[in-house]
């Protein structure tokens, strides 16, 4: 479980949230503090009050996997390989299991192709997925995503859920700006303000959002079916 | 680059990058453009293609004469000039409280530009750039990042240029979109008109999943919005 008590820091005022292992989304008007809450989950920052654990462990010291909602920012090489490969290389990983993973993960994200292009020519959307892969190929704990699909088309969003679902990461937290992708999390969080106003299962977070634009556009075709 | 009277015409434009290889040819008449497709496919290339900022390697693209033209960048950082809210909006030539009596949800004036969340970059940035008046509006991605009232907002801004520019949409937004005149889609690089709206719906090869909802039981929408699709279902037959 991941715990967040009295929390306080920046736009975010969070006295007690509970977030269990599985897929949860994140959702909430821009600015409400979604980037801020993930980065503090991601051990990224410090609160600067309060206190957030998973596990009942301090985040710095969890594997976890991170994207940024501006990816192009943590990237540190110049060839998609080599960046994939980075986080194994940083942990000593001997070459050829290094370079099996490489391959093994981008083929799972659908970049195989990309693996020898430099980042600077890539497309918007494939440069989430280098970073997708890149966060996922140490085998993290945690996954913290931040509006990943805002640039994948549905197709690539579809698989990228199909990966997320498959990949035993146990936490997987991710911010939408989509409202039928949270509706297939488990669990979805959304924040107005910097405050949760509702947490728990999609029906119960989307149920009394039928008239606003916060509403899957999915369930409203199957109330009409 | 050439001229040409009220239109942009692509004629045979080919541009090549590695394996990547792009083909376009097409007329855009003042209106809306749909151009969807997935990754990949050369979106984002076309748009530089078209606005000047990469040359084609074969072919010519024509815009109008004297026409005011702007592309709006996938990554709104890509805009940036100043350090606070009020620079950038300054930086536009924009009046400050102007812009911001439009958009009350645009952070404070003084805040850093480096703080704001992608999202609220990108509603800065389409705020300064929606308030200057233009022939020609690229827009990559514009809907990126934006929350769902934003998206919105940003259709109704667009519909309302659609008598007066030539507005090209290039986006994966699968739901909040605007009514549009013509629909056209990018596949591996190349370029393909699906037609005009609502005839084109039909010729659409990877719609939203709720166009395809009305399209699997024949039904056409008269225009691409999720309100068009709901509404085309519930209609009664003649």
């Amino acid at each position: 479980m991941i715990t967040i008590t009295y929390l306080q820091h920046t736009v975010l005022d969070i006295p007690s949230l509970s977030i269990p292992k599985g897929q949860t989304a994140v959702i909430g008007p821009n600015g409400a503090g979604k980037s801020t809450l993930l980065r503090l989950i991601a051990g990224l920052v410090l609160p600067e009050s309060g206190n957030i654990s998973i596990d009942d462990t301090n985040p710095r010291t969890c594997t976890i996997g991170y994207v940024n909602e501006f990816p192009e920012r943590n990237v540190v090489f110049t060839r998609v390989f080599d960046e994939i490969a980075s986080p194994l290389r940083f942990l000593f990983y001997p070459c050829a299991k290094t370079d099996e993973r490489v391959r093994n993960i981008a083929a799972q994200t659908g970049i195989a192709h990309l693996l020898k292009r430099r980042i600077s020519d890539l497309s918007g959307g494939e440069m989430v997925l280098v970073a997708l892969a890149t966060a996922l190929v140490a085998g993290p704990e945690v996954l913290v995503l931040d509006e990943v699909d805002s640039h994948t088309d549905p197709k690539t969003t579809d698989a990228l859920n199909a990966l997320l679902r498959s990949s035993g990461v146990p936490y997987c937290i991710r911010s939408t700006q989509q409202m039928d992708v949270a509706a297939q999390a488990d669990q979805v969080i959304m924040l107005e303000n910097g405050r949760v106003t509702d947490s728990g299962a999609p029906e119960a977070v989307f149920a009394g959002r039928g008239t606003t634009c916060f509403y899957p556009v999915s369930w409203r075709f199957a109330a009409w079916k | 680059m050439e001229v040409c009277r009220v239109e942009i015409i692509l004629d045979g434009v080919t541009y090549s990058r590695g394996s990547f290889s792009l083909q376009a040819t097409g007329r855009f008449t003042r209106g809306l453009h749909l151009i969807s497709g997935p990754v990949g496919s050369g979106k984002s290339t076309l748009s530089q293609l078209i606005v000047g900022l990469l040359p084609p390697q074969q072919g010519t693209v024509c815009l109008p004469e004297n026409a005011r033209s702007t592309l709006s960048f996938q990554f709104p950082e890509h805009h940036i000039t100043g350090w606070t809210v009020g620079e950038e909006i300054e930086s536009w030539g924009h009046n400050k409280e102007a812009i911001c009596s439009e958009d009350e949800r645009i952070p404070p004036l003084q805040t850093a530009v480096s703080d704001l969340s992608r999202g609220e970059m990108k509603r800065l940035h389409l705020a300064c750039l929606l308030a200057k008046d233009w022939d020609v509006i690229i827009l990559d991605e514009p809907f990126a990042s934006l929350d769902c009232r934003e998206k919105t907002r940003l259709c109704r801004r667009l519909e309302s240029l659609q008598e007066t520019a030539i507005v090209l949409i290039f986006t994966h937004e699968q739901v909040h979109l605007p009514r549009v005149s013509y629909l056209w889609e990018m596949d591996g690089g190349i370029l393909s008109c699906c037609g005009p709206v609502p005839e084109g719906i039909s010729s659409w090869h990877n719609p939203p999943v709720h166009i395809r909802e009305a399209l699997s039981r024949q039904v056409l929408p008269k225009n691409i919005t999720v309100n068009d699709t709901l509404e085309a279902l519930c209609r009664i037959p003649d």
